[in-house]
């Protein structure tokens, strides 16, 4: 199967039509729980980009190799192995980030993006394609962390990557840990407005 | 689970079996009273007088043999089995206390340990995983399948039950991993790769022995077998386990415990998001974000099992 | 049965390139990891002392090393202390009621003796067979030009949720000149505010007699008192506040009664064990005319 998208494409589709934070509500766990902050959001959202771009860069190169019966044990020991290289690493250069981001690194395991990446893309396309394509989606992660952290980071402390912006705390509940998930639902509630407003506009012309 | 509960029954009756042998050395039981009062009771009534000789007890915590608590009064009760110690300042209940008394004979029995009961402490693990430190609600894990199975009352219940027996099995394995593999080659750095690999064959594993053993019940559970892999919450357990040093039994309430509260979480938002359902929702939040909104209050009201200690 | 040959050959392949990717990132990191472990701790001890990258600190300061382990044989428990001595290190195990029972000298390099496990080895050796060490806690003894002039406090007590692990720095006289956590896993917000120098900054200054029944108090903090706490004022000014709510107990955090409590009871704890110890350390020190290197 033939790729017929430009490495632009693929890019913007991952930050913007699949947002997997906003869009496909996959890896929402550290959306909720570390994103207090912008510095912290934008920590773990390199840490997943490392990662998905290097997992499926691997997975894309030895796509010929891998037997299909062991193709999920060959996915989960790639991600991990990643995950395993980040998480030294981290550790090593960052120990007050990764300290911050506890056992959140160790989590990306777990994220169903990438796996769902590696399935649906990388196992089929060329190396090229799928580096672009990992590092969309990596992208779209990283900014959905972001911008929860920016909006977390402002209302709650007042503050922008850890400098005093406002002078006052608005809303101390924002930096709360249970915040996250009125933050997420807001922005998800938002986002959904924008859209519904668009097609409303669309079908009026 | 039954072995572990017969040895504690009878551990538990031999500390409370009443003994007869030397009626006044021997303590049968101790226990912490108030914040700063140690019990100890004896089989037999003791005299007053002895009893009430601070010079005739030491006292100190386990890791500090050195620091001798002071004792500031002595209290025996009326039948004169019970003496409670009570100390200047409050004790440090987490901490093992050693107790020495001086016989009448000036000889000095050995050193009795006053801890909290370690069945207690079992619980508040089990405790702290199910409410305290909910996966769910406060620790911000397994959002994606909570999110995902959370709309049927029957979903939730089947994900729940599937999950919390994959867990305790891979935890338990894990735990066996880590203690007999990971720590003595010094390979902590593969605790991820390892722990990943044994919860995708427990999964395989309970998947395949379902399929061959009862068909009936893997038709209607074994769709969630698969999405317990993508679930933070089945890696993050055996990582606490590791970083907080757990035995066997601990990691046993800790997995319990998790698979319990994410259990718990599940019925919960699920019995919400069916009311969710027959309720005028703007169009911007239908779906995900009211689902969030709503995990978001619970999440506040988890806030207050915070610092909650039952033992 | 052919497939399960290329399935299981694949799958070996597929651990051994794993397995060389991560050995390889673990050997590069792990040096790393260790020297960044060891600056990050030198900067906590400099700061807690007052010093800075901008104020190094000056030659004739000495930090030594001192070990605490509780030496335990089958009747009776010893506390015997690793310390540096004018040559070399000593092993002294004081008894319970601070007599010497042993004096030794330790054959042990100088990094040697920051290696935990090393260390722990080379003090079970002296300890000598039927007798088990274990590691209590350290203490760095700060000097300058030979004259002791503040002790470096390691220490770990329980908070409101696990633990918290602070260090921190009294003066000969046990007063606190500085408070660092160092972990902890409060709620961000509530608990997690230990950590501020508002609420850290109150214990500075405190003196033995004041901390003995220091307790903690559910007021608002006053503004001025917070904003010279967290060094928004000028330092002139600052002093003179900072006296004027020097014997003032501790203000709780605002949400977080609890946690402040921990902290309080945890450093009064650690701060009156030292100064019991230190006592008897030092009598027995004297008593045997041992020349530490402090």
């Amino acid at each position: 199967m033939a790729n017929d998208k430009t490495s632009m494409q693929l890019i913007s589709r991952g930050i913007l039509s699949e947002n997997p934070i906003f869009k496909l509500a996959l890896s929402m766990c550290p959306a909720v729980g570390i994103s207090t902050t912008v510095i912290n959001g934008l920590m773990l959202g390199v840490a997943v980009l490392f990662v998905q771009v290097f997992s499926s860069v691997t997975i894309s190169l030895f796509k010929n190799k891998i037997h299909p019966r062991i193709r999920i044990p060959t996915y989960t020991l790639t991600i991990a192995t990643w995950v395993t290289v980040i998480d030294l690493a981290l550790a090593a250069y960052l120990p007050d980030a990764y300290a911050r981001m506890g056992i959140f690194v160790k989590l990306i395991v777990a994220f169903a993006i990438i796996t769902m990446r590696l399935e649906m893309f990388a196992c089929k396309e060329s190396v090229n394609d799928s580096f672009w394509d990992g590092l969309g989606m990596g992208l779209g992660f990283m900014v959905g962390m972001v911008v929860i952290g920016f909006v977390r980071e402002l209302l709650g402390s007042g503050a922008i990557f850890g400098y005093d912006v406002l002078g006052f705390k608005p809303l101390l509940f924002f930096i709360l840990p249970s915040a996250g998930f009125f933050v997420v639902g807001l922005m998800m509630a938002f986002f959904n407005w924008i859209e519904l407003a668009y097609k409303r506009t669309k079908g009026k012309i | 689970m039954h072995r572990i509960l017969t040895y504690w029954t009878a551990a538990l009756l031999f500390i409370l079996a009443p003994v007869c042998l030397h009626a006044a050395d021997f303590v049968s039981e101790q226990r912490f009273g108030d914040e700063n009062e140690i019990i100890l009771t004896y089989p037999a009534a003791i005299d007053k007088t002895v009893a009430q000789n601070p010079a005739r007890y030491t006292v100190f915590e386990e890791a500090d043999p050195d620091i001798r608590l002071e004792i500031q009064k002595i209290d025996v009760s009326d039948d004169g089995r019970k003496v409670s110690l009570l100390f200047k300042e409050s004790l440090n209940t987490a901490k093992t206390h050693v107790v020495s008394v001086r016989g009448d004979d000036g000889r000095e029995i050995e050193g009795i340990q006053v801890k909290k009961s370690y069945l207690g402490y079992l619980l508040s693990i089990l405790i702290s995983a199910l409410l305290v430190n909910n996966f769910v609600f406060t620790k911000y894990l397994g959002l994606c399948v909570f999110f995902g199975t959370s709309k049927r009352k029957t979903t939730a219940k089947g994900m729940g039950v599937v999950f919390t027996i994959v867990m305790v099995v891979s935890a338990l394995m894990s735990w066996f991993f880590y203690q007999f593999i990971l720590i003595p080659y010094d390979l902590n750095f593969l605790q991820i790769v390892v722990f990943i690999g044994l919860v995708s064959l427990t999964v395989q594993a309970v998947d395949t022995i379902l399929r061959k053993v009862n068909p009936i019940l893997f038709n209607s559970f074994g769709v969630f077998l698969v999405l317990v892999i993508a679930n933070c919450v089945i890696i993050a357990v055996p990582l606490i386990m590791a970083s907080n040093n757990y035995n066997f039994a601990e990691t046993f309430m800790l997995s319990l415990g998790a698979g319990g509260g994410f259990l718990l979480a599940l019925y919960l938002m699920s019995s919400v998001r069916e009311r969710l359902d027959l309720a005028n929702i703007p169009p911007t939040f239908k779906g995900l974000p009211i689902a969030f909104i709503v995990a978001g209050q619970f999440a506040m009201a988890f806030l207050g099992f915070s610092g909650l200690q039952l033992f | 049965m052919k497939d399960i040959l290329t399935i299981i050959f694949r799958l070996t392949v597929t651990c051994i390139l794993a397995a060389m990717v991560m050995g390889s990132a673990f050997i590069i990191t792990n040096k790393a990891k260790k020297h960044n472990e060891h600056v990050n701790e030198q900067k906590v001890r400099y700061a807690l002392l007052g010093y800075s990258a901008a104020q190094p600190i000056p030659d004739s300061m000495a930090l030594h090393e001192m070990y605490r382990y509780v030496v335990t044989d089958k009747e009776s428990q010893a506390i015997g202390y690793l310390l540096p001595g004018k040559e070399g290190f000593i092993f002294l195990t004081l008894d319970m009621e601070g007599k010497v029972i042993d004096n030794k000298p330790v054959d042990i390099a100088e990094s040697a003796v920051l290696e935990k496990d090393l260390r722990d080895k080379v003090v079970q050796e002296i300890a000598g067979a039927g007798r088990s060490v274990t590691f209590a806690d350290q203490t760095i003894v700060v000097t300058n030009n030979g004259e002791r002039v503040a002790y470096l406090l390691d220490g770990k007590f329980t908070g409101f949720k696990t633990f918290i692990g602070v260090m921190l720095a009294v003066d000969p006289k046990f007063s606190i000149l500085g408070l660092e956590i160092l972990e902890h896993e409060e709620d961000p917000g509530l608990g997690a505010e230990i950590e501020r120098d508002y609420f850290r900054n109150q214990f500075k200054g405190k003196t033995f007699d004041q901390l003995k029944d220091l307790d903690v108090v559910k007021e608002p903090l006053p503004d001025e008192y917070f904003q010279a706490l967290e060094g928004n004022i000028a330092a002139a000014d600052a002093a003179e506040i900072l006296a004027k709510y020097g014997d003032r107990d501790i203000y709780a955090l605002t949400g977080a009664t609890i946690s402040s409590r921990y902290v309080n009871t945890g450093v009064k704890g650690i701060v009156k064990k030292f100064a019991y110890r230190l006592n008897i350390l030092d009598t027995a020190l004297a008593d045997q005319k041992i020349k530490a290197a402090f």
